[in-house]
């Protein structure tokens, strides 16, 4: 008489590696940011006239800007001076120091994928004013590794400590804020 | 005709759709050939995802060399884009990469994990139940996180693409989820019965999906 084949299961072991790798990775996704630690949405549209910069309290302080992972990509150092990198899309913040006062005649390189170019050739070094505002013009920026991103950056040896910041926009928006707030090398 | 001949016909569509989206769109316009190659590799492997899950059942040999195909042109995109933009893509292949980088960084690994199952199914001599449920729930983690990560990342594939990633996943997934719960509902076939161990050790186990 035919014994009836068996059923067979997988391994209770095996079942619960997968549903351990399952919910691992359920918190590897969730904790993850969603472009990138320390990556901030800068966008936004322009306003017919730039706000002038805020004049300092006394006594207020102002938190240092540290790097963020992936400040540094694409970064080349001695970036020309004002080079004209298009239209619709406005880069500009203000460098202060972590009192919270304006830093003139400051260097900012700020690079970014248009589509003039990749990150590794379009990119400028502009100077702040006096009210401690830098301004640079550029073509839109386009998805770079799958999401449009402005890299600004002090990267100058001028007393001031070296930051590089990694920040997303839309494609659409005409608008990039980044502030930095400095602290001296020394 | 058949389920998997209409699955075959709508990856192979897919495919076409996709790259011919991601060729003629304007954000490879003067691209550097690699990100093409990167994309087009990207595209082809979605495609040939979705037809995967559906050729476990008769068509093994056909899995087996998909399976291979799957592999090489997923390291075509991973290498191609390291070559390309090594700063970027060593950022996003590290733990402060994005959602959508980190999906893929997971689909990688566990597609070498899937091929290394298909390689060394008979050495490991797990019962059959055991090793496709391990090998099938890993590949649909893959099809899972792989197309999801095409779906977030911005670009090539916008617009129209979405739809064509979303079916092409969706055929992908379903097909593995199928397979999986009629692999592990129905008895094995005479001669491939595996004592009640609790699904240790079987010998002569052969080359089924």
């Amino acid at each position: 008489m035919p014994v009836p084949a068996p059923r067979t299961r997988p391994h209770p072991v095996a079942v619960t590696a997968v549903l351990l790798l399952v919910a691992i990775i359920a918190a590897a996704l969730w904790r993850s940011e969603e472009s990138g630690t320390g990556a901030r949405d800068v966008g936004g549209e322009a306003v017919p006239v730039t706000a002038a910069a805020p004049v300092p309290v006394t006594g207020a302080t102002c938190a240092p800007t540290i790097t963020n992972p992936g400040g540094r990509n694409n970064y080349r150092a001695n970036a020309p001076l004002d080079v004209p990198l298009g239209r619709g899309l406005v880069i500009t913040g203000v460098v202060r120091d972590t009192a919270c006062r304006p830093l003139p005649g400051v260097a900012v390189q700020v690079w970014l994928q248009t589509a003039l170019g990749s990150e590794r050739e379009n990119r400028t070094t502009v100077l702040t004013g006096p009210d401690g505002r830098y301004r640079v013009s550029s073509d839109p920026a386009v998805a770079q590794f799958g999401e449009p991103n402005v890299h600004v950056a002090h990267d100058v040896d001028d007393g001031w400590r070296a930051v590089f910041l990694r920040n997303v926009v839309d494609s659409e928006d005409t608008l990039a804020t980044v502030d930095l707030t400095l602290v001296p090398s020394s | 005709m058949s389920v998997v001949r209409v699955v075959g016909v709508v990856a192979v569509l897919g495919a076409a759709v996709l790259v011919g989206l991601a060729l003629a769109g304007r954000h490879l316009a003067g691209a550097p050939v690699l990100l093409v190659v990167s994309t087009v590799a990207a595209c082809l492997a979605v495609a040939a995802l979705a037809v995967q899950p559906w050729l476990t059942r008769r068509r093994v040999g056909v899995h087996v060399r998909v399976g291979g195909i799957i592999t090489v042109l997923v390291v075509l995109h991973v290498v191609a884009l390291l070559v390309e933009d090594p700063d970027d893509a060593l950022y996003s292949m590290s733990p402060d990469g994005p959602t959508r980088a980190r999906m893929a960084l997971i689909a990688t690994l566990l597609l070498g994990v899937v091929t290394l199952l298909g390689v060394l199914r008979r050495r490991l001599r797990w019962s059959p139940a055991t090793w496709r449920f391990v090998h099938g729930s890993l590949a649909a983690l893959v099809v899972v996180l792989g197309v999801g990560h095409a779906l977030l990342i911005q670009g090539a594939l916008d617009g129209w693409g979405t739809p064509v990633l979303l079916t092409l996943g969706g055929l992908g997934a379903v097909g593995a989820v199928v397979r999986l719960v009629r692999v592990l509902r129905a008895p094995p076939p005479p001669g491939d019965a595996t004592p009640p161990d609790g699904g240790r050790v079987r010998s002569g186990d052969g080359l089924r999906g």
